[in-house]
């Protein structure tokens, strides 16, 4: 099968989407002729037009409200960018409140098609408003569909699937990812929400990763595979929907646990998953779950300091061990 | 700086019928109004509303006869006003603010916001005040991206206008002609504090709209007929795809900002000024019967008519249940 780039997946994505619905509007900060600053939008606008695809201000309320009133109408289907996803904190009632809950306030009126692409992560030295993995503040708004891909394949029918549906989508790019090439088919395909991904089978331990620690996670499983250890790598894909039937069978099967993100490790998604699993399966655990995270603090500008606040595989090795002694 | 919107208006130049609509729909929207204050005073509805009472002119005069079912409004925090004058049924709003399932949210609960009646253009409003002002743009550019003629009226009162968010939708307003006319009820007062003591303007709201290339004017928002007027001018503008009008309606709340507030902060002879002189409907009435267009009669049976539809609209709302506890999970998806 070919393979391509995330940023090649999430572009087909739009343009195959755009095609086909005519009610699709792209907008956002240099998303227009200079096609996105990760370059994700290219072309779209010379394809599409300068009012299917538009720049816009910089103006983060304005444009996830506008959203909000273009999906409003049932005329229209937005699909806004915030340049980075930490400027979701500029327009924060926007998305909390009003993409959220706009449909449930007036009684479930009005239909959300709304899908909010918000690239995240720890990248390059960007300090600390522009590397931020803000999903799991999402998971405690009502009416906001979270989706964080981690393959090419994921990304592109996860896309469609998010532009396609009739409620709000908050889609979460990894920055790291755009360059990381991946099997994709030719033909269409979609990838409903609310699906876990086994990404590697295994007996011992699961390990529930998103992103790019989906990767780390992976090059993990090798080392320890290697000196006889097991690990099951289940990937969420959307954190809201979660598929926890998927995660609760595979820690029936492994019986420990480790959750892993490069989100702040107090109040990330992975609190929410692990007190799932106590609350679901506390009797089928042989060990405590653990967590890996970024530490609780900002994220430093420096390129050096940064590396030191994504979880690395050595640290995942090192969790695992641990969770074998017991 | 923004320029007082003046026309000379002769009754003559309107029918009897739409003379007659003005009436009754300002008549409505105080009788609406002074029934719901009832309510609360016996209990059945919480004193968390904002009286449009002394407004009415205002949203009679801007919607009726200038917009369309298909036409958008979102309107301000005295919004029960343009949601009367759009043609929501009084017993869907008395539903709301008694929370039976007669209501537009089917029991949820709403009223001073929430109330949403998408079929007639109102498509709600937020909790955050002045956020509509960036969700206005948003069903502006839809009217450009299908190709249509909908316009989009969006009411704010002065405090509202403090909002950064005004600032963000006239620069997408102006910048891409969006079909879009601002409508800022300015009665001076964001609860107690005056529009001198909030806004840096040169010397009205209006003026802001200026630096954004936007027409704007400052107009008497108590006349029912201006405000038809200048509003009528602002969605021809609209249509003729030359983009947004901000209109500055002046006009002053006969009520405080809440039921229950002491409304100690203006001056009772300023209070009292307005009404007896600047109220909109006593004042419209007596022109009318001054040109003989109608007879005190004709007013009365308007008015009558009016008494027995508000009792029916809120027996209809009163009667209707309670939801089902389980609703609050019904319809926070599609």
């Amino acid at each position: 099968m070919r393979k391509i780039t995330m940023r090649t997946a999430l572009m087909e994505a739009l343009n195959e989407e755009m095609e086909r619905d005519d009610t699709t509007v792209l907008f956002g900060e240099d998303v227009g002729k200079f096609g996105g600053i990760n370059a994700v939008t290219k072309g779209l606008y010379e394809k599409f037009g300068g009012t299917r695809v538009f720049d816009t201000p910089i103006a983060e309320p304005t444009i996830v409200a506008a959203a909000v009133g273009m999906a409003i109408t049932g005329n229209a289907r937005p699909i806004p960018e915030l340049q980075f996803g930490d400027f979701v904190g500029i327009a924060f009632d926007e998305v909390f409140n009003k993409m959220g809950k706009w449909r449930f306030m007036h009684g479930g009126q009005m239909e959300m098609p709304v899908t909010l692409r918000l690239p995240i992560g720890i990248a390059g030295g960007a300090g600390p408003e522009h590397s931020q993995s803000p999903q799991a503040l999402f998971m405690h708004g009502p009416g906001l569909q979270i989706v964080i891909p981690s393959t090419p394949y994921d990304a592109k029918g996860l896309l469609k699937t998010a532009i396609r549906d009739n409620n709000a989508v908050l889609f979460f790019e990894h920055k790291v990812l755009y360059d990381m090439k991946g099997e994709v088919p030719e033909e269409e395909y979609l990838i409903p929400f609310g699906k876990a991904d086994i990404k590697k089978e295994g007996d011992d331990v699961t390990i529930i990763a998103t992103a790019l620690q989906v990767h780390t996670a992976l090059e993990a499983a090798e080392e320890l595979s290697a000196k006889g250890i097991e690990v099951e790598v289940v990937d969420p894909r959307t954190l809201a929907p979660l598929d926890m039937e998927t995660i609760l069978q595979s820690v029936k099967k492994t019986g420990r646990v480790l959750i892993v993100h490069e989100e702040p490790k107090t109040g990330g998604s992975g609190a929410e998953i692990a007190a799932q699993i106590q609350e679901r399966a506390l009797f089928d655990l042989s060990a405590p779950i653990k967590r890996l995270g970024s530490p609780d603090v900002p994220i430093a500008q420096s390129i050096y300091l940064e590396q030191f606040y994504t979880p690395s595989k050595e640290q995942i090795i090192t969790a695992v061990d641990e969770l074998m002694e017991y | 700086m923004a320029k007082t919107y003046e026309k000379e208006i002769k009754l003559n130049d309107y029918s009897k019928d739409v003379l007659t609509d003005f009436y009754k729909t300002m008549a409505k929207i105080r009788k609406f109004d002074e029934n719901l204050i009832r309510l609360m005073q016996e209990g059945k509805v919480s004193g968390f509303y904002h009286s449009g009472i002394g407004s009415e002119g205002l949203s009679a005069g801007s919607i009726r006869q200038n917009l369309r079912d298909e036409d958008y409004i979102f309107y301000n925090h005295r919004g029960c006003n343009q949601k009367i004058a759009k043609g929501v049924p009084l017993s869907k709003i008395y539903g709301d603010f008694l929370g039976t399932i007669e209501g537009t949210t089917r029991g949820l609960g709403a009223g001073i916001v929430h109330s949403a009646d998408p079929a007639r253009g109102v498509l709600g409003q937020a909790g955050t005040i002045g956020s509509q002002l960036g969700i206005s743009v948003g069903t502006a550019y839809t009217s450009k991206l299908t190709g249509t003629d909908q316009v989009t009226v969006v009411y704010f009162g002065d405090g509202a206008a403090s909002r950064e968010m005004l600032h963000g939708s006239l620069n997408w307003a102006g910048l891409y002609k969006l079909p879009v006319i601002y409508i800022c009820e300015n009665n001076e007062y964001a609860i107690s504090c005056h529009v001198s003591e909030t806004h840096a303007v040169k010397e009205n709201i209006a003026d802001w709209a200026e630096g954004y290339g936007i027409p704007n004017c400052v107009v008497d928002g108590n006349d029912v007929l201006l405000m038809h007027e200048v509003v009528k001018e602002a969605v021809e503008r609209a249509k003729r795809g030359e983009g947004p009008t901000f209109i500055e309606a002046q006009t002053f709340r006969h009520r405080g900002h809440f039921e229950g507030d002491p409304y100690d902060y203006v001056d009772v002879e300023v209070l009292q000024g307005w009404k007896d002189k600047k109220d909109p409907i006593k004042n419209f009435a007596a022109k009318l019967m001054l040109e003989k267009i109608v007879s005190e009669e004709e007013l009365e049976s308007i008015n009558a008519e009016i008494d027995s539809e508000i009792a029916e609209a809120i027996e209809k709302a009163e009667s209707a249940p309670l939801p089902d506890p389980k609703r609050i999970y019904e319809g926070l998806f599609a």
